[in-house]
């Protein structure tokens, strides 16, 4: 077995062609079960992912065992290639817009998702009150959103093909808020320029306005929270601390 | 007063308090004028005596604003509201006009959910309660969480001093713990929402399903003109923006100041006190107001100190406004956007057009619906404030007025309402564009009694009537009127057989000019009228004579038409109407250029009396049936003598189309006493005389001259009262199979007659005189006035139709319309298309049973065979 990553949840294998996703023990399993049924759902909307093999348990810690594949992260060739970053730009948000365009209904909400969120962080009642007035405003849409989609989740194959890995957070909903999940891990990753081209280039390649998008800022910002280290947290805080009208 | 109130805090202890509220407005809900105006008082001076401690809890609970400033807001909303209502009746009959027969009673609401925002906590209560309070209603308070303990004494203050008044207890609630959930259950449950906050919540409220009167944000742009005064200018912006650090949503948020003062007005700015700021400190700025194109929280109602000291600047402490001067108008500039606080952008327009197509996009930006603001001189540039009034989307248009105080109303303009709630109309996605006050918090039943329509009697100036009056009719054209050039419109008959030579001769003798146009045809068509009104172009008279029978007469109203009023438009004047009061087309005002004279040679249409007229395009066959008094000749002149030669044929059919103009202007919804008893005595004249004028012709002068009155007798009735559906069903007879139109009326008139006289008929006509189907009666009337006999009214009816058809005998008309040899197979062909024209007709619309096209097809086909179908 082969260590591809390790994160505080879970350590990723290679084996055989396969990827082994092995949580940590006490991880949540209703959290598990979902990214499981999450990648089954996506799969079927015909998108180029890896296809879930098993779920199952091993040495008494869950696992989801999917195709592995071959190939190098945009990530990666984006920093082996600083002269092509246009272009994997382009590519990038090519592929955020072709998953956009699908639908999958069975997939959670995202809307909820957020509401969900926003209520499990420690913020004030004021915050709170405006943030969800601001997310309860926001028109209800279906597209499906990866939810963390940034360069090091896709993997190009060889011969170019795209695969787009890791659907935990997918659910159903607005195109702009997905784009603003982007842009803030752009920001997060301190790639300021890189974010601010990429919500430029999305603005442009999707036609929706970047004012649309910049509303869904603060509310992934605050569902970002409980995810963050302290030094995020200032600055996110900065960033979920605004009014529309007080 | 301390009392305790159960906490609202969740789902059930809100349902609770929702359960109160609505009980106590039941109860509220029957209070007088007298009462409710106690309590409105007695509520608005509790809150005005509080208005200090109120501010001074606001400001420190939020932490924005000012103390001195919020004094005035609760003052205001104290004092102005209360004066501007005091006199407001609310409470049931508020208007009421007796000769109308209307009034309006205004009813409350019920329950109202007041969403309250942290900019005004405490005066954006007042002002909802007491404006709830004067309309009888209950309300509950939706405070913001961070102003909710100032917003909630405010609320409590009023309730005390309301119940003390003599107000249900309960009558105002609120939430102690507020969240987005109970927001939205308060507006769910209430029966309409005030809903002040930001366009998420105003959203919020619109979603909730329930009706809402919502407002949203501002971002005001003020245009400062060439023309305007730059002290009042500046320093009334000035005024404005620092107005409770700039936290009212009517404040201005950019100023657009022309070129060629535009550093008049910056040295204005800086006199007073305001700090311009450099590029690299506007640059600052901007990074600290906007976050990801939203307002940061922190600058919210905060002096232009602490402001600069956030963005890392130093500014004097005392600075009033810091001004960034900034080009973009688009949303990604930061100084374009609402900024709730003393922070102002400048812009510099090269001239008034480019100003306005910059106040144009900063209110697309963030401001629809809101304020817009325009300093200027107002009595040398009307043109530019038009152009200004008609370019902004806002529902308040200010001049010359610094918008934070002018917009809430009342005090820099008295005819504005006062309110702190204010309407962004369908632009910013709101039920009102006004400035909303009670009539907005009232249900208004309307009670309508029911009344009938005025009604009139209109004829000809003059009448002349007798054989031989001719001549004498004639002197006054000299006499009175001096006319000088006749022109005379007859067909080619009459003038041939010297019908026209008494008037010609008459004429001559007084020396007046004249002129003849003798080519009017059966129907006359447009052309033929255009040939004539050719001729009357050129010898351009001053009186018209029209003399013959329908067609003539027609032919010279439609002649006199075309020469007063060439540019008229048939279509247009031929469009039907089902309410002559209410008609979509203008007649033009006729008798300007002409007099018009109408003298029959037949004994019928009544056309000389009546403002009807029909004409005929000869290029598509269609039928221009015209009606307006303008229409009504100025003179008729019933002269038997030319009628004395009449053929049996033209006495017989127009003798009997002179029956159905009483029958029917007698059946007729809009039939008066006036015209009742003209059609009642036309028709006895003529079951007695029309006989014997269609035997014995020129032999029977006496005969011939009764039939002249009655003919005319019976115009005037349906000249007033109008037709019905005979007519519409004869119109269409005649021109599909060209039955001479007495005749067609004749055929048709025993079926209408029946169809009418139901008791119960499918439909009755609409009008507000007809109150039940009774023309069963006013038949048997007409029976009994002709002594007919008959006990009961179905039998006087029968007896009506009876000595209609024995009539009808006397003087050879035949009584089926397939005895006057139109074909049975074409009939039936064309019959669906025949009754929807008659259907269709002009006539139709007095008519007292309102006809199904079925109903006209049977009544056609009874017509037919003879009433066996």
């Amino acid at each position: 077995m082969d260590l591809l990553a390790e994160r505080k949840t879970k350590t990723v294998y290679k084996e055989n062609n396969r990827t082994i996703k092995l949580f940590i023990e006490n991880y949540s399993k209703s959290n598990i079960l979902n990214e499981a049924l999450n990648q089954a759902r996506v799969e079927e909307t015909g998108l180029n992912i890896p296809k879930l093999l098993e779920v199952t348990k091993m040495e008494n810690r869950w696992a989801l065992i999917s195709e592995y594949i071959e190939g190098k992260s945009l990530d990666e060739l984006m920093n082996e290639h600083p002269e092509k970053q246009e272009e994997y730009m382009n590519m990038f948000i090519e592929i955020q817009l072709n998953i956009l365009s699908k639908k999958s209904p069975m997939l959670n909400n995202l809307k909820e998702k957020m509401k969900r969120k926003i209520a499990e962080t420690d913020l004030s009642d004021t915050i709170k009150y405006d943030l969800n007035t601001r997310l309860e405003s926001m028109p209800k849409h279906n597209n499906v959103c990866h939810g963390d989609f940034n360069p090091s989740n896709i993997i190009i194959k060889e011969d170019g093909t795209a695969y787009i890995i890791d659907w935990a957070h997918a659910s159903q909903g607005n195109s702009s808020a997905d784009a603003a999940r982007t842009y803030l891990i752009f920001n997060l990753e301190g790639k300021k320029e890189k974010a601010e081209e990429y919500l430029n280039k999305f603005s442009e390649k999707s036609g929706i306005e970047k004012k649309y998008i910049q509303k869904w800022i603060p509310i992934v910002a605050a569902a970002h929270l409980s995810k963050a280290s302290e030094e995020e947290k200032t600055f996110l805080i900065n960033w979920i601390d605004v009014v529309d009208y007080a | 007063m301390n009392k305790d109130y159960d906490i609202v805090d969740d789902i059930e202890s809100l349902e609770k308090a929702i359960t109160r509220i609505k009980k106590a407005q039941e109860k509220y809900g029957k209070f007088s004028q007298e009462q409710v105006d106690k309590i409105f008082k007695a509520a608005a001076l509790a809150a005005n005596s509080a208005r200090i401690p109120l501010a001074e809890m606001a400001v420190e609970e939020t932490g924005m604003g000012l103390v001195e400033d919020k004094v005035i807001k609760n003052h205001y909303a104290t004092e102005y509201i209360y004066n501007a209502y005091k006199n407001t009746k609310t409470c049931g009959v508020i208007e009421e006009n007796e000769a109308y027969g209307i009034k309006k009673i205004a009813e409350p609401i019920g329950v109202i959910a007041a969403v309250i925002p942290t900019t005004n906590p405490t005066s954006t209560v007042i002002f909802k309660t007491l404006i709830a309070l004067k309309t009888r209603n209950g309300i509950i308070i939706s405070p913001h969480p961070r102003a909710k303990k100032s917003s909630i004494a405010a609320a409590k203050i009023i309730l005390e001093a309301a119940v003390k008044a003599g107000a249900p207890e309960g009558i105002i609630g609120w939430i102690d713990s507020p969240s987005l959930d109970l927001t939205n259950m308060v507006m769910k449950e209430s029966d309409t929402i005030l809903a002040t906050g930001g366009p998420g919540m105003v959203k919020a409220a619109y979603s909730s399903g329930k009706p809402a009167i919502g407002v949203g944000a501002g971002n005001v742009p003020a245009i400062i003109d060439e023309s305007a005064d730059i002290l009042l200018a500046v320093n009334s912006i000035i005024h404005s923006k620092t107005f409770d650090n700039g936290m009212i949503c009517a404040s201005e948020q950019s100023v657009i100041v022309l070129d060629s003062i535009y550093e008049k007005v910056k040295q204005e700015f800086i006199d007073r006190g305001c700090y311009l700021l450099n590029r690299e400190e506007t640059e600052k700025v901007r990074k600290t107001i906007i976050i990801n194109g939203a307002l940061n929280s922190k600058i919210v109602g905060q002096k232009a100190y602490t402001i600069a000291s956030l963005a890392g600047i130093e500014v004097p402490e005392s600075t009033k406004i810091l001004i960034g001067e900034v080009e973009s108008v688009e949303p990604s500039e930061e100084f374009a956007h609402e900024k709730l606080s003393p922070v102002l952008a400048m812009y510099k327009a090269n001239n008034f057009d480019e100003a306005l197509e910059k106040a144009e996009k900063l209110i697309e930006d963030g401001g629809l619906g809101h304020t817009s603001s325009l300093y200027i001189n107002t009595h040398t540039q009307t043109e530019k404030i038009e152009k200004f009034s008609h370019r902004m989307k806002t529902g308040r248009i200010l001049i010359n007025t610094p918008s934070s105080q002018g917009g809430i109303g009342d005090l820099y303009n008295f005819k504005l309402a006062p309110s702190l709630t204010l309407g962004c109309g369908s632009w910013g996605g709101n039920s009102v564009s006004e400035n909303v006050g009670v009539k907005h918090l009232l249900n208004i039943k309307t009670i309508a009694e029911r009344r009938e329509n005025m009604l009139w009697f209109r004829v000809p100036e003059k009448v002349y009537i007798k054989k031989g009056c001719l001549p004498v009719a004639l002197e006054e054209l000299k006499t009175v009127m001096d006319k000088k050039r006749v022109f005379i419109v007859t067909d080619e008959f009459l003038y041939k057989n010297g019908y026209t030579k008494p008037i010609t001769d008459k004429l001559e003798e007084m020396g007046i000019m004249h002129s003849t146009f003798s080519n009017v045809q059966p129907d006359p068509t447009l052309a033929s009228a255009k040939e004539g009104v050719k001729a009357m172009n050129s010898f351009e008279p001053d009186c018209i004579i029209a003399i013959g029978g329908g067609s003539a007469m027609d032919a010279g109203k439609i002649m006199w038409v075309m020469y007063e009023h060439p540019e008229i438009d048939f279509m247009d004047m031929a469009m039907r109407f089902s309410d002559i009061r209410k008609r979509i087309y203008t007649f033009p005002k006729m008798g300007e250029k002409a007099y018009f004279i109408a003298i029959p040679t037949s004994s019928g249409t009544g056309s000389e009396v009546t403002p009807f007229a029909v004409i005929t395009d000869e290029n598509t066959g269609i039928k221009y049936p015209l009606a307006d008094y303008e229409l009504m000749p100025k003179m008729a002149i019933v002269d038997a003598d030319l009628m004395m030669k009449a053929p049996k044929g033209l006495t017989s059919a127009s003798g009997i189309d002179a029956v159905t103009h009483c029958l029917e202007a007698y059946a007729s919804m809009m039939a008066t006493d006036y015209t009742d008893s003209l059609a009642l005595r036309a028709l006895k004249i003529i079951f007695e005389y029309l006989p014997r004028a269609y035997e014995k012709g020129a032999e029977d002068s006496k005969a011939r001259e009764k039939m002249a009155n009655a003919a005319t007798m019976a115009g005037m009735a349906f000249a007033n009262a109008f037709l019905g559906v005979c007519h519409s069903m004869a119109h269409k007879l005649g021109a599909f199979y060209h039955i001479p139109h007495g005749v067609a009326n004749a055929l048709m008139i025993d079926e209408v007659i029946r169809f009418n006289s139901s008791n119960t008929p499918v439909k009755m006509g609409t009008f507000p005189q007809y109150s039940y189907p009774h023309t069963l009666e006013r038949y048997a009337e007409i029976a009994d006035y002709l002594n007919l006999g008959g006990n009961t009214n179905e039998e006087k009816r029968d007896n009506l139709i009876k000595a209609i058809d024995e009539l009808k005998e006397k003087i050879g008309i035949k009584k089926t319309i397939k005895e006057y040899g139109i074909d049975e197979e074409e009939f039936l062909n064309k019959l669906d298309e025949l009754s929807k024209q008659a259907f269709d007709d002009q006539c139709t619309g007095a008519n007292p049973r309102y006809p199904l096209i079925e109903e006209i097809k049977q009544m056609y086909l009874r017509a037919y065979y003879g009433g066996e179908v």
